[in-house]
Order: structure tokens, then C-alpha cells, then sequence
């Protein structure tokens, strides 16, 4: 009976330790959330207030209501990121598929050809992108910038992907053969619903990627028309220097999708990353 | 009949060849074609004119350009402090999560949140909370009595090195936990038990127990990890700008200015290319290192 309660009191005290570390170390975000919410005065009181004490929500009134400015900078990384994150699906189910269930020569070489491009150095691609989409008259394009976040993406959706098709029973396309599909029909009818929760990892992933971008929209955009809110986010710096207050509110509404896709897929998430660079 | 016994024939390449394709135009040449730039003199003058080759001219000018060697050495800090303490903090926390108590995994997924951040928000952050004169770094560190007058963190050439990687630190804290514990977690429980009736304590099971088996894992995540930290970008540009002067300035920060506000394409090919060799010589060494694992 003592042994019960002495676990208890351990996992408790246990329990209590993880969310005292837990608050320490997510305490950026919420020193994000909470200097948005002050106005310009209470920015620099000494000591700093570590509860705003006057909330104000003129950061985000003025950043988004009075100037919308920034709404064009939200809506073109929502383009991007959608944009990489269908374009990487598009590409990677089929190519996951047929490195899981179909018989192919030199598979191996594919996949270690998948784990080495992760490891390139993102500035690596911009310059030899840069000269092609300039030739190509795609400098400032949509187009240029979802490539471009495709080709981070897409390694690691095939590879996160893969184990998804392999765990399907077998026969499965036999069976669907037999009923007189062939096989596209059946991977598309069959095959892709059985993989749902793999494609919403690897989307969520995707989206993520595309609308955190920073390197190429720097390098691959001149024209603050096209450029996302990552650029926007910079821009500010330069031009708001101390005004931290509107800064914030920025950065914390360029965060929410992050935090909201977060809370809504977290257990595919840390799956994901985990099958992502592990595997094979 | 023909037809459909050729598409069953050949389909599985069908349905890898657009991805294969992509990959193709868009990652495998870029790298060619960034090795071709490193040896002729694109700028953005002639960029649609006639280049000439050059031969190792780039290299040459680069290497004995001072800022080149700058940069290598802050990128060997940056990694190298990153890493160590990435690892061991992530580490730490791993084996205290691996331990069941309410509320765990929920717990383990949100500190993802800061890996999962877009870096230039965390670097917007970081760069608020390290401010001289209002940061709350500063604040914190003064009120424990660590420090007595505020540091001016990103802005002076001793410590803006310092302050870029306890940023990154912290970005990359998570995803060393995350991957450690998932290794602890399919680790057999019985060769424990087996340790506990031979008494063994708790030290002995993890250096005779956990680290050898945890191994492969522990070499593919320090592999993983020091190819990223290298490649690390846009949070130094945002933070400090690979300021002041060059005391911050990465290798990819370097090939940025040579490339995009200089506009010498070919010389910041140079680096890039130089990059990908020391990144291709550690994923050798990680190779040579799981043979020799084998082999045993």
C-alpha cells in the first residue's frame, strides 16, 4: 500500500518537474505573445514587466487593420506554402509507392540519392536557381519559390512516406487487378485513402517549410509584391528597429498556423520526424 | 494486350519517374551546375553574356581572402559548441522522459514547437531577448547577480558569435531529444532487468547498456546534426548579419554576401562548393565509421 503511494508521489513530483522545465524553456513564446501586448511605453520599463500590465492590441490594429501591407505578405507565404505542400504531394505519394511496392532496379541507389540531397546546403541551390529563373524570366514568380521549397521537401516526403506503403498488406493490388482497374486506378482508388494520416504529416511538413522560407524568397525575389511574410518580418526589423511591441505581434501571427497545425497534429508530427531521419 | 502488358511491366518507373525527374532538374544538376560557376566568372554584369573559364582562380582568391578564414572558424565554433550542447541537453532530457509519468508525451511533443518554429521568428525573437538595454536576457541574468552591468549580445564582436548559437541551441534541443528517445524507447527492457539482478546500479546500466546499443543512433543523429548546424543560415543573417564586421560570419553567410550584394555569382559558388566538400568528407567519415561497426 505504502509502495502505491510513494509511486504516486514520484511520478507527481516527476510530472512536476517536466512542466516546470517545460515552461522555462518554451519561455520565448510566450515573452513573444506577451511583449505584442504591450503598448510602446511599457516596452522599456525597468524592471520589464513579465505580465503585460496595460494590454494593448494596438500592435495588431495597427500592423493588420490601419496597415494591410501585411495581409499581402500573409497571403503569399499561404500561396507558397500551399503551393510546395500540393506540389510535393503530387510527387512524392507516387514516387513513395512505387519504392515501397514496386519492383524497380537500382531502389537503393534511389534512396541513398534521397538521404544525401537533405544535407545540401540550401544556398548551394540559390545560386545555380537564381541564374536558371532568371533566364527564365521567373525571378519573382510564384512558380520559382514552390520549386524551390519543393526541392527541401521532397526528399523527405518520399522517405517519410515509404514506410507508410510498405506496413499495407500484400495483394492489395492484386485483388483490385482482378476486379479489371489496373494499376494507377488502384493505387489511386486503394491505395492513397489506406495512407491518409501519412499524407497529412508530410503535408503538414511541407506547409510548414514552405511558409517558414526564408533563404530562397530572399534570394529568388526582388518585389515586395510577391515576397512572404518571412521577408515582411525582416523588412520590419530594419524599419521598426526598437519598436519591439509591433515586431511581435508580426512574428506571434506569422507563428499561429505553426502553433495551430501543431496542436492539431502532434502525435503524427513527432512520428514523422522520427521515420524521417531514421530509417534506413 | 500489348499495351497493357508494357504499362504492367514498366509501371512501377512510372510512378517514380516524376519525383525522379524533379530531383533530377532541380537538385542533381543545380550541383553540377554550381561546381561549373565555381570555374568561370558569372556576375550579374554578364550574366547573359559569354563566361570565360577560369580555371582555380576562384579558389585561389578565395582562400586567400582573410574573411574566408574567418568564416570557416566561426562555422567550426558554431557547429562544434551547437552540437555538444544540443546533444547533452537532449540527452539529459530524453533519459528523464523516458521515465512514465502524466502528462509525458504531450510534454515531449510541445517543445517541438521550438524546432518547429520558422527561424526567422525565433531569431526576430532571440534578438529581442538579447537586446542590451532591454532585453530580458539581460534582465534575468542581472537579477541572479551573474551579471553586473547588461551585455550588448549581438552587437559586440566577442559575444555575437555566442548569442547566434544559444539561439540555435535552443532550436535544436528538441529534435535531439525526440530522436534520442525514440531509440530509448525500443531499446528490450529485459536486458535491464537482467542488469538489475546481476546489480548493476543505474550508472553501470547506462554506460554498459544504453550507450552501446544506442550507438547507431547516437552516430546518425550527430551525422545529421553537424550537417545542419553547417548549413545554418538565415538565423545569423537575422540576428546579427554576420556582424559586427565578420565576427559572426558563417560560411553560407559569406557565400550570400559574395554571391547576392557583391554580385560575384561565381566566387559565392566557390564557397558553396567548398562547403559541400567538407559535407560530403563527414558523411566519409560517418560511412567509414558504420563499416568499421560492421566489421566488429
Amino acid at each position: 500500500m505504502t509502495g502505491v503511494r510513494k509511486n504516486k508521489y514520484v511520478t507527481i513530483s516527476r510530472t512536476f518537474i517536466a512542466v516546470l522545465f517545460t515552461m522555462a524553456f518554451l519561455f520565448p513564446i510566450y515573452w513573444m505573445i506577451a511583449t505584442s501586448l504591450k503598448p510602446t511605453s511599457d516596452l522599456f520599463a525597468n524592471p520589464p514587466h513579465l505580465f503585460p500590465k496595460n494590454v494593448s492590441f494596438a500592435p495588431y490594429a495597427d500592423n493588420f487593420v490601419k496597415n494591410q501591407e501585411m495581409l499581402g505578405y500573409m497571403l503569399n507565404s499561404f500561396i507558397i506554402a500551399s503551393g510546395t505542400m500540393i506540389l510535393t504531394l503530387i510527387l512524392a505519394a507516387p514516387a513513395a509507392y512505387g519504392l515501397a511496392r514496386q519492383s524497380i532496379r537500382g531502389k537503393a541507389l534511389i534512396l541513398i540519392l534521397l538521404l544525401a540531397t537533405q544535407m545540401l546546403p540550401g544556398i548551394m541551390l540559390s545560386m545555380p536557381f537564381f541564374i536558371a529563373f532568371s533566364k527564365m524570366q521567373l525571378i519573382n514568380s510564384y512558380p520559382a519559390l514552390i520549386i524551390a521549397n519543393t526541392t527541401h521537401s521532397l526528399p523527405f516526403a518520399i522517405l517519410v512516406l515509404r514506410p507508410y506503403f510498405l506496413t499495407l498488406p500484400g495483394g492489395l493490388e492484386e485483388a483490385a487487378l482482378i476486379d479489371g482497374s489496373n494499376k494507377f486506378n488502384a493505387f489511386w482508388r486503394i491505395i492513397l485513402p489506406l495512407v491518409k494520416p501519412g499524407l497529412l504529416t508530410v503535408g503538414a511538413f511541407c506547409f510548414l517549410w514552405g511558409w517558414g522560407d526564408f533563404l530562397f524568397a530572399l534570394t529568388l525575389t526582388t518585389n515586395e509584391l510577391i515576397r512572404p511574410l518571412s521577408l515582411g518580418l525582416y523588412k520590419f526589423i530594419g524599419e521598426y528597429g526598437t519598436e519591439w511591441n509591433n515586431l511581435m505581434a508580426v512574428a506571434s501571427v506569422a507563428a499561429l498556423p505553426i502553433i495551430l497545425v501543431f496542436f492539431g497534429l502532434q502525435k503524427y508530427i513527432v512520428g514523422g520526424l522520427v521515420s524521417g531521419s531514421m530509417k534506413d | 494486350m500489348a499495351f497493357s502488358k508494357f504499362i504492367n511491366k514498366w509501371s512501377g518507373y512510372f510512378f517514380i519517374l516524376p519525383g525522379l525527374l524533379f530531383m533530377i532538374f532541380f537538385l542533381v544538376f543545380p550541383i553540377f551546375y554550381n561546381f561549373l560557376l565555381s570555374f568561370q566568372n558569372v556576375t550579374l554584369l554578364n550574366l547573359n553574356g559569354e563566361h570565360a573559364f577560369v580555371g582555380f582562380a576562384n579558389y585561389v582568391t578565395i582562400v586567400s581572402d582573410g574573411t574566408f578564414a574567418v568564416s570557416f572558424q566561426n562555422s567550426v565554433i558554431f557547429t562544434f559548441l551547437c552540437i555538444v550542447f544540443q546533444f547533452c541537453i537532449g540527452f539529459a532530457l530524453a533519459l528523464y522522459f523516458n521515465r512514465k509519468f502524466p502528462g509525458r508525451d504531450f510534454m515531449r511533443s510541445i517543445l517541438l514547437l521550438a524546432w518547429m518554429l520558422p527561424t526567422v521568428i525565433t531569431a526576430t525573437l532571440f534578438k529581442w531577448m538579447m537586446a542590451g538595454d532591454y532585453g530580458v536576457v539581460n534582465y534575468f541574468l542581472q537579477s541572479l547577480g551573474i551579471l553586473d552591468k547588461p551585455i550588448y549580445w549581438l552587437t559586440e564582436a566577442k559575444t555575437a558569435l555566442y548569442g547566434t548559437i544559444i539561439a540555435n541551441i535552443w532550436i535544436g534541443v528538441p529534435f535531439n531529444m525526440v530522436i534520442l528517445l525514440a531509440g530509448l524507447q525500443s531499446l528490450p527492457e529485459h536486458l535491464y532487468e537482467a542488469a538489475k539482478i546481476d546489480g548493476a546500479g543505474r550508472f553501470r546500466q547506462f554506460v554498459n547498456i544504453t550507450l552501446p546499443l544506442l550507438r547507431p543512433t547516437i552516430l546518425i543523429l550527430l551525422m545529421l546534426g553537424i550537417i545542419y548546424t553547417f548549413k545554418v543560415f538565415d538565423l545569423v543573417l537575422i540576428m546579427t548579419g554576420g556582424g559586427p564586421v565578420n565576427a559572426s560570419t558563417l560560411l553560407p553567410i559569406y557565400a550570400y554576401k559574395l554571391a547576392f550584394t557583391q554580385y560575384d555569382l561565381s566566387l559565392g559558388a566557390t564557397v558553396a562548393s567548398i562547403m559541400f566538400m567538407i559535407l560530403v568528407a563527414i558523411a566519409m567519415v560517418y560511412l567509414w565509421f558504420m563499416r568499421k561497426e560492421e566489421q566488429l
